[in-house]
C-alpha cells in the first residue's frame, strides 16, 4: 500500500525550560514532546490516508529516548512508524534531517504519495526541513498550508501568502508543509496510546543509512534570551509617539 | 570577496534588507547587488545601496514564486556571492530555503542580528530558539552563507545622492510543477476577545463613556479587539461583562496587550500575564502596570491616543 | 524498586492533562457556581474513552490498569475536583464491581453501557441513620416470586440524580446478619425508584448528589449482584478500590494548590519583594510539596498493589487517610498565601478548599480509615 508520510521531531517542551540563578538555561527538569507543529502534520495524515488509498506512516529522526515520541506519533492515528536513531542524531542542522529523512524515505519504505512536514519545529524553528527534503527527493514542494484536498490524482493547497491565500495544484508524489491552523490534533484516548506500541515499527540504525557528510551549520552558543519586561519608556510628542508604534510593528505585534 | 546578494519582492523589505547589506559588504570589502521583482524599483535601490540590479522577469498567472528558483540559483553558482539575505515574509522563506537546497548552502532562518568576523572572514548571526527563551549563535559553514531576517529588524537604507549601477534582467524560468489556480486576498477576521491578536483596553483613567470612542478607533486602526478592567463593565456599565479582563473574568495571551488608563491592579495583570508585549499609557509613573510593561508612555491619554491613531492609521 | 512510569501512562498523563485544559479549565468555576453536571464534558469524556479505563475492552473499557485510572483520575482534580470524583466513583467503584462479581449475563449487560460512558453508574449504600456503621442500613429487599421489592432510601448518594445503573445495597436475609446483605444492580427505569432531594454543598458541588428512594421497587432476582449475602464483602472490596481514587483526587487538589501557591507568590509583590522570598511562604510551599509527593507515593503504590493482585486494603486506606488530611490543610495554606483574593471567587485555591473538606468524610471518614489501618497493623 502507499504511504503518506508524516514527518515528527521529539523535542524539548520549552515551557519546562528554567532560568537559573545566574539568568542561565536549567534544561534540568524539561519534558519532551512532539513538536506542536508535527502533530498538526501527523493529524493531517490520519485524515487524508483514505482519500489518498494509503496508509499514515510516521518517520523520525532521533536520539533513542525519542522512542517515546514514536509511541506517541502511532497512538495519533499513524498505522506504522520509521524511526532513524543514533546518540549523534540528537542535534542536527535542517540539512542533515532531511537528508535522513530523504534516505530513509527513498530507501527503507514503500512508496509515497505524499509527505507532509510541520511548518517548522518547536525548538529551532528553522522551518527548512520540509522544503530541503522536497529538493533532496525532486518533488514540488508546497509550505504554509491552511487546507488540502486530493482531486482527480493531483493534490489542491491553499497556502498561506503575505497578500493572502493562494490556491496551487501539484501532482503526486509531492511535499507540504502545514500551518497549525490547518486542523485540530486529536487528544489520543486511552485506548489509542495502549495500542500504539503494538503497531509496527522500524528502526534504522546510523551504519544502515549513507553518511551526510557533516552540518551545513555550527552553533557558537545558546544563551537565554532577555525575558524581564524592562518597561521602554516613551514620552508624548510626536516623534516619541512615532517611536513607540515603530517598536510594536518591529516586534511584529501590529502590521 | 564576491558579494552581498539582497532578494527582495516588496519596497520595504528590499530597503530593509539594503541598510545591513551594505554595512556588511562595507564591512567585508564588497558589492551589493539587489535581485528585485519590480523595475520601478531599480533605481531606488541603487541610491539606497545596491551597486547592481538583477530584475526578475514578469511571471504567467498560473506560475508561484518560486519559479524564479532555477535561474536564480543559477545566476548565485556563476557569482558565487559571499552572502544571500532574504526578507523572513512567508515568499522570502519560501524561496530562502528552496534555494539553500539547490546550492547545498546553509541557510540561517529568522535572524535577529547579523555581524562580521574580521578575523575569519565568517558571517555571524543570531537568532531565536525555543519559542524566544534562546538565543543561538550560528555561522554558516557553507559558500554562499544564507539568512532571512524579519521585517522590519533593520530600518530602510538612507538614499544617497549620484549613486550608479547597471541593471539587468534575469532570464524567463521554466514552468513550476506547482500551478496557482486561485489567488485571493486577505480578509478581515472578527474575533472574539479571547482569540484577538491585539487587545487595546480601557481603564479607570476614561473619564466618560463616550471617550471609548477614541478606543475603539484605535483597536480598529490595529485590527485589536476591545478589553476592559472589572470596573468599567461592573461599576460603570460602559461594555458588556464578558469583555472584562482579569480574575474573576476572561484570561487573554494576545501579541499585544494595550492598557490605556489601566492602572495595573493584581487581579488585572494576572489575565495579561501570557501577552507577548504589554504596552499601557497612563499618566501615574507609579502606576503598577509600568512593571509589567514592555513599552510606556507615562502621559495624557487625552493627549497620547489621537496622536496614537493618526500614526497608527498613517501606515495603512 | 522501579518507580517510573511505563511510557503509556506517561502519555496518557500528558493527553488528560491536555483535554483538561481544553475542555474542562474553561467551565469550571461556572459548574461549580452553578452546580451544574455538565453534559457535554462527559460526552467528550466518553469520546475519548475516558469513563472506564480500567475495564478490558470486551467490556467496553480502555483495557488499562488501576494505576493508569488513577493517574487519569489526578488529573482530572487537577482541573475540576468534582469531575475526577465522578469518574473515581462511576469507574473505579460501580464498573470494577461490576467487573470483579458480576456474572457474565450481568457484564455483558450492564458493563459496555457503563464503560463506554453512555450511562453513570451510582453507588447507594449510605443512608440517613447508616454512615460509617453499614450494618445499620434498613433497605430491604423482600423476595417475591422471581423479583425482589426494594423498599428504602438511600441518601448522599453521588451521581444519584445523573445515574442510569445504581448498585444498591439492601438486607435480603437479615437474620443471616454478615452474611445477609446483598447489592442489586437496578437500572434507572425501575418502577418504583426515585431521586429524592437534591443537596447543595459547600464543595465538590458540580457532582450531584441526592436521596435515591425505593418504594415497592421490583427487581429481577439475575440482577443481585454475584451472590447473593455477599454484599458486605462486595461493598468493602469496592471502598478498597474507591479508596485510591479518593486518594488521586486528594493528589489532584494538592497539586492545584501547589500550582497556584508558586504561580501567585512569586507575582504578589509587598514590601518591594515578591513574597515567595519570604522565608514564611516559601515553608509553606515546602511542606505542600513534600506532603504532595508523600501522597502520590502512597496512592500509585495502593494502585500497584492492586494491579499486582496483591492485598491492599491497608495500603488504600493509608493513601486515602494521608492524602485527605494533606489537602485539607493544603488547602487552608494556599488560600493564606493568596491573601484576600484567595477568599474571592474566581481563585482557584478559593474551589479547591471548599473541594478538599469532603474527601475527609465521604468514601469512609478519616476516623474509619483509622479503624481499618489500626485494625491491620494491631492484629
Amino acid at each position: 500500500m502507499p504511504a503518506v508520510v508524516a514527518c515528527f521531531k521529539w523535542v524539548v517542551d520549552e515551557a519546562y525550560i528554567r532560568r537559573g540563578p545566574s539568568g542561565d538555561l536549567d534544561f534540568s527538569s524539561v519534558d519532551y514532546k512532539i513538536g506542536d507543529y508535527d502533530r498538526n502534520a501527523i493529524e493531517e495524515a490520519a485524515r487524508l490516508k483514505e482519500a489518498l488509498g494509503a496508509e499514515a506512516v510516521a518517520v523520525t529522526v532521533g536520539v533513542p529516548e525519542a522512542a517515546k515520541g514514536v509511541k506517541d506519533a502511532l497512538s495519533r492515528g499513524a498505522d506504522r512508524a520509521c524511526f532513524a536513531v543514533d546518540d549523534s542524531f540528537g542535534n542536527l542542522d535542517s540539512y542533515e534531517t532531511a537528508f535522513i529523512l530523504s534516505q530513509v524515505i527513498s530507501t527503507k519504505m514503500d512508496k509515497y504519495k505524499l509527505i507532509i512536514c510541520g511548518e517548522g519545529s518547536s525548538d529551532l524553528y528553522a522551518q527548512q526541513v520540509g522544503p530541503r527534503l522536497a529538493e533532496m527527493l525532486g518533488i514540488p514542494c508546497v509550505s504554509f498550508v491552511q487546507k488540502v484536498s486530493v482531486a482527480n490524482e493531483r493534490l489542491l493547497a491553499e497556502r498561506r501568502v503575505d497578500e493572502g491565500v493562494e490556491v496551487v495544484e501539484v501532482p503526486f508524489p509531492a511535499l507540504i508543509t502545514v500551518r497549525p491552523d490547518i486542523n485540530v490534533p486529536r487528544i489520543p484516548g486511552v485506548k489509542d496510546t495502549l495500542m500504539a506500541g503494538k503497531k509496527p515499527s522500524v528502526r534504522i540504525t546510523k551504519d544502515e543509512l549513507p553518511s551526510h557528510g557533516g552540518p551545513l551549520l555550527r552553533t557558537i552558543s545558546v544563551e537565554a534570551s532577555k525575558m524581564e519586561r524592562i518597561c521602554e519608556r516613551f514620552g508624548t510628542d510626536k516623534a516619541e509617539i512615532a517611536r513607540f508604534v515603530w517598536s510594536l510593528r518591529k516586534s511584529g505585534v501590529i502590521e | 570577496m564576491a558579494g552581498i546578494w539582497i532578494l527582495a519582492d516588496s519596497r520595504e523589505r528590499a530597503f530593509e534588507l539594503l541598510n545591513i547589506g551594505r554595512e556588511m559588504a562595507d564591512r567585508a570589502g564588497t558589492r551589493v547587488v539587489a535581485v528585485l521583482r519590480v523595475r520601478e524599483q531599480a533605481e531606488e535601490s541603487i541610491s539606497r545601496g545596491a551597486d547592481e540590479v538583477i530584475l526578475l522577469p514578469s511571471l504567467p498567472a498560473d506560475q508561484p514564486y518560486e519559479a524564479y528558483i532555477t535561474p536564480i540559483s543559477e545566476e548565485v553558482r556563476k557569482e558565487n556571492p559571499d552572502l544571500v539575505l532574504l526578507p523572513a515574509t512567508v515568499a522570502g522563506k519560501n524561496m530562502a530555503v528552496l534555494m539553500a537546497a539547490r546550492l547545498g548552502a546553509g541557510l540561517v532562518s529568522s535572524c535577529t542580528s547579523l555581524g562580521f568576523d574580521e578575523k575569519n572572514k565568517t558571517f555571524v548571526m543570531e537568532r531565536l530558539m525555543y519559542g524566544g527563551t534562546a538565543v543561538q549563535k550560528v555561522v554558516c559553514t557553507t559558500r554562499p552563507t544564507m539568512a532571512t531576517i524579519p521585517p522590519r529588524t533593520f530600518e530602510a537604507a538612507q538614499p544617497l545622492s549620484g549613486r550608479r549601477g547597471p541593471i539587468r534582467e534575469l532570464r524567463k524560468p521554466s514552468s513550476s510543477a506547482v500551478k496557482v489556480i486561485e489567488r485571493r486576498p486577505k480578509e478581515k477576521e472578527t474575533k472574539d476577545i479571547t482569540e484577538a491578536r491585539v487587545i487595546i483596553c480601557v481603564g479607570r483613567g476614561m473619564d466618560k463613556k463616550e471617550d471609548l470612542t477614541l478606543a475603539k478607533q484605535l483597536a480598529e486602526a490595529v485590527g485589536g479587539a476591545i478589553g476592559c478592567t472589572r470596573p468599567i463593565a461592573e461599576e460603570f456599565h460602559w461594555l458588556p461583562e464578558d469583555l472584562c479582563i482579569g480574575l474573576s473574568g476572561v484570561q487573554v495571551k494576545p501579541d499585544l496587550y494595550l492598557g490605556i488608563g489601566v492602572s495595573g491592579q493584581v487581579q488585572h495583570v494576572t489575565g495579561i500575564r501570557g501577552a507577548k508585549v504589554i504596552a499601557a499609557i497612563n499618566k501615574d509613573e507609579n502606576a503598577p502596570i509600568f512593571k509589567v510593561a514592555d513599552l510606556g508612555i507615562i502621559g495624557d491619554l487625552y493627549d497620547v491616543m489621537p496622536k496614537l491613531v493618526c500614526e497608527m492609521q498613517g501606515r495603512t | 524498586m522501579d518507580f517510573k512510569l511505563t511510557e503509556e501512562q506517561e502519555l496518557i498523563r500528558k493527553n488528560v492533562r491536555e483535554f483538561c485544559e481544553k475542555n474542562i479549565d474553561p467551565i469550571a468555576v461556572e459548574i461549580d457556581e452553578n452546580s451544574r453536571h455538565p453534559a457535554e464534558l462527559f460526552k467528550k469524556l466518553a469520546e475519548g474513552g475516558w469513563m472506564g479505563i480500567p475495564i478490558p475492552s470486551e467490556y467496553g473499557g480502555a483495557g488499562g490498569d488501576f494505576l493508569t485510572g488513577t493517574i487519569v483520575v489526578e488529573e482530572l482534580s487537577r482541573s475540576c475536583a468534582s469531575t475526577g470524583f465522578t469518574i473515581s466513583t462511576h469507574a473505579g467503584i460501580v464498573c470494577t464491581m461490576v467487573l470483579m462479581f458480576g456474572t457474565e449475563d450481568q457484564k455483558k449487560t450492564y458493563l459496555a453501557p457503563l464503560a463506554e460512558g453512555r450511562q453513570l453508574g451510582a453507588f447507594a449504600l449510605t443512608e440517613p441513620g447508616a454512615g460509617t456503621d453499614v450494618m445499620a442500613i434498613t433497605t430491604a429487599a423482600v423476595p417475591d416470586g422471581n423479583d425482589y421489592i426494594i423498599n428504602g432510601a438511600k441518601t448522599f448518594t453521588s451521581n444519584g440524580p445523573t445515574a442510569g445503573t445504581y448498585l444498591v445495597f439492601a438486607w435480603t436475609d437479615k437474620s443471616a446478619g454478615r452474611k445477609g446483605m446483598s447489592a442489586l444492580i437496578v437500572p434507572r427505569e425501575a418502577p418504583g425508584l426515585r431521586i429524592g432531594e437534591h443537596f447543595k454543598k459547600m464543595g465538590l458541588r458540580s457532582s450531584q448528589t441526592s436521596e435515591v428512594i425505593f418504594k415497592d421497587c421490583r427487581i429481577p432476582k439475575n440482577n443481585v449482584l454475584g451472590k447473593e449475602g455477599a454484599g458486605l464483602p462486595m461493598a468493602m472490596a469496592g471502598f478498597d478500590g474507591g479508596r485510591i481514587g479518593i486518594a488521586a483526587q486528594c493528589v489532584g487538589i494538592l497539586q492545584g494548590a501547589l500550582e497556584e501557591s508558586i504561580r501567585y507568590s512569586k507575582e504578589r509583590v509587598q514590601f518591594g519583594a515578591p513574597i515567595s522570598r519570604n522565608q514564611a511562604i516559601a515553608w509553606m510551599i515546602a511542606d505542600m510539596a513534600t506532603d504532595l509527593s508523600a501522597a502520590r507515593f502512597l496512592t500509585y503504590h495502593a494502585a500497584w498493589l492492586k494491579d499486582q493482585k496483591l492485598p491492599f486494603s491497608k495500603e488504600s486506606a493509608m493513601a486515602k487517610l494521608y492524602a485527605s488530611e494533606a489537602a485539607m490543610r493544603h488547602t487552608v495554606k494556599a488560600v493564606q498565601i493568596h491573601g484576600g483574593y484567595g477568599y474571592c471567587k474566581g481563585a482557584k485555591v478559593e474551589r479547591l478548599m471548599r473541594d478538599a473538606k469532603i474527601t475527609e468524610i465521604y468514601e469512609g471518614t478519616s476516623e474509619a480509615q483509622r479503624m481499618v489501618i489500626s485494625g491491620s497493623v494491631l492484629r
